[in-house]
């Protein structure tokens, strides 16, 4: 089953491969991705498409949420009706 | 006041508090040991930077404070990668601080540059590659907010060399605000509130982070107030006095009998400060299968990470654990675990002449109810966890998660250190001892007063104990019986040792070892078939424990 993740990040070193990285070390795949930056927010944006077999997305998301450099996530199911939603302190 | 990047770094670790550093030093990292001479900060060259990271993680369980270790770039920065991983496994909170080539050559294959900070990513809490020195202060103290905030883990901060040696006026203090605990969710409280109270059968499974986060009081309070019998995990030991009468035992693949039936039996599993670990549930779908799950954690991503929980108190244990009701009528439950708890006590009349090491490890923790230990990894380290007593949780070094052989010296080290007035007690292997045994060196040199004790069965005996089981005794690479003379190479390190061979001699060492003013190394030699027991299978449920073959 395909999720959608939305994700913001700090803009700073290592963030995207932190959270990359992550996704595919607990068992998931990406199967594409669309990242945008915001320079003057120091924030980047990224959409990411993943599959899993058979583990918990939700679980992924608050694995997610504990990296250091991660604002917001977001995952999203196929309907489009977010899952989980949290923001960081 | 002009500063280099090298001393606003030392200044930041001043004001954190920390008085000990591990570590060795070389190329990259020059400026900052150069800035070390002007500091009060303790180094402790320890004689490979795996032996550094080892004793800061042992120094920060013990003293519950973050343990700092340090190394140069390239091979001084890999060597660390074990330590890190361990505490990343164990939860520990550790600062790693590598050297780093200068900028300007990063990315060009420089002598002794090596990506630290891309390789750790996956076995630290967070990393910092420090690109300008105005960042040096920020960057020291949220490397230790972040090491101890919540979940602790290790944060490595890679510092170029050039950054360390550049001069700024930037002060070197920065306050950061402290979070707040997280508090359990009221809903999912008065969820696990009535699964309590309607609980028939409930076990209390401890973790790693009950004394992590500070709660092995509450934890106890709870367990005798409530009746509700205890087991827990290797790193969860020490949460209840192993010798309290409502505690089971260690659960899992090496656990205790009576322990592992009461998960299996139980209606209701109250997980506190654990993460359903493999060694510890066996095969997962079947374990404890009656039982609905309370899990309480302070981080969230372990909740129903692995096992669905019915009530998910993500947070403050002292809190979650304090909402818990106490007045329960289990006397029934209560009286079939202690039964089983009879039914399962361990046995120490082993036959034939070898010394048997379990037995050894029982009189030790009874001559030296205070002693701590440091464990390495292996047959000794289960043996250890199951026949040694422990007060509190400190008293049990070991690298649960990793399974990192060469842990115990460098662990022992750190502990000496962490406590000075107590007594600690290295248990290693003869393959483990082999993996660190440069540490030797480093006891020597500091006159840390820590005993060894050298369980020696001429293999690697928990690989040796499976392939007698699972490999159809097909032996591969298991043979280390071309060891050295320990007591020889103790000695040429300056450390006093002596060997024993028979069980007649086992008291004496005993007095020996513990009576010792310094360092000493006792060497065990002991029958190469030894088997830890008892031993849930690979691959299945913990009803099924293999049993010693005399018993």
């Amino acid at each position: 089953m395909i999720h959608t993740l939305h994700l913001s990040l700090h803009k700073v070193e290592g963030a995207v491969i932190r959270a990359l990285g992550l996704i595919e070390r607990r068992g998931f795949s990406v199967t594409a991705m669309h990242a945008r930056t915001d320079d003057a927010a120091q924030q980047m944006e990224l959409t990411i498409q993943f599959q899993s077999a058979g583990r918990s997305p939700e679980v992924l998301a608050r694995q997610i949420e504990k990296l250091f450099d991660v604002r917001h996530v977001s995952l999203v199911k196929e309907s489009g009706v977010a899952l989980k939603e949290s923001f960081a302190c | 006041m002009s500063r280099r990047g090298a001393e606003l770094l030392v200044q930041a670790l001043e004001r954190e508090g920390v008085e000990h550093v591990f570590g060795y030093p070389g190329g990259a990292i020059m400026p900052v040991y150069d800035a070390l001479l002007n500091s009060r900060l303790k180094h402790i060259l320890t004689r490979h930077e795996q032996g550094a990271a080892l004793a800061a993680d042992a120094y920060a369980r013990v003293t519950g404070r973050p343990g700092v270790c340090m190394a140069t770039s390239g091979p001084g920065a890999t060597n660390l990668v074990t330590g890190i991983a361990n505490a990343y496994m164990d939860s520990v909170p550790l600062v790693a601080i590598t050297g780093q080539v200068p900028t300007p050559v990063m990315g060009t294959d420089a002598f002794q540059e090596v990506d630290v900070f891309g390789i750790t990513m996956p076995i630290v809490k967070h990393s910092f590659l420090v690109r300008r020195v105005e960042d040096i202060a920020r960057t020291v103290a949220l490397a230790f907010h972040i090491a101890t905030d919540g979940r602790p883990g290790p944060v490595l901060i890679d510092l170029p060399k050039d950054v360390a040696n550049t001069e700024t006026d930037v002060p070197p203090v920065i306050e950061l605000r402290r979070h707040q605990r997280h508090q359990p969710d009221p809903a999912q409280l008065a969820i696990a509130r009535e699964l309590v109270a309607a609980a028939e059968r409930p076990v209390l499974y401890g973790g790693g982070g009950i004394p992590i986060a500070g709660a092995v009081d509450a934890f106890r309070v709870y367990a005798a107030t409530s009746g509700i019998p205890v087991v827990t995990t290797l790193k969860g030991l020490g949460s209840v006095p192993t010798r309290d009468a409502g505690f089971l035992g260690m659960l899992g693949m090496h656990g205790n009998r009576a322990a592992n039936r009461a998960v299996q039996e139980c209606d209701l599993l109250i997980c506190v400060g654990a993460r359903f670990d493999d060694r510890a549930t066996g095969k997962l779908s079947g374990f404890a299968p009656k039982a609905k799950v309370i899990h309480m954690d302070a981080d969230a991503s372990e909740i129903g990470k692995l096992r669905h929980a019915d009530a998910g108190l993500h947070g403050d244990l002292l809190s979650s654990l304090a909402a818990l009701p106490a007045q329960l009528s289990i006397q029934p439950w209560r009286a079939w675990c202690a039964e089983r708890k009879v039914e399962h006590a361990w046995r120490y009349d082993a036959p034939g002449e070898f010394i048997y090491v379990p037995d050894m490890l029982r009189r030790i923790s009874a001559a030296a109810p205070d002693l701590l230990f440091a464990c390495d990894v292996g047959q000794h380290q289960m043996w250890v966890a199951q026949h040694c007593h422990f007060q509190r949780p400190e008293q049990h070094l070991t690298s649960a998660g990793l399974g990192t052989m060469g842990y115990g010296i460098p662990a022992g080290i750190g502990a000496c250190l962490a406590r000075p007035n107590a007594r600690v007690l290295t248990v290693t292997g003869d393959g483990s001892i082999m993996m660190n045994i440069q540490e030797l060196a480093t006891l020597r040199r500091y006159g840390i007063p820590l005993k060894i004790l050298l369980v020696d069965n001429a293999s690697l005996g928990m690989v040796r104990q499976w392939q007698e089981l699972f490999h159809a005794e097909r032996y591969s690479e298991v043979d280390l019986s071309d060891n050295p003379d320990f007591v020889e190479v103790a000695r040429s390190f300056g450390i006093p040792a002596f060997r024993i061979t028979r069980r007649d001699e086992v008291e004496g060492a005993i007095a020996t070892l513990l009576g010792s003013e310094g360092p000493m190394l006792a060497h065990v030699c002991i029958d190469p078939r030894s088997n830890v027991w008892p031993l849930v299978p690979p691959g299945q449920t913990n009803d099924v424990m293999m049993e010693e073959r005399f018993a």
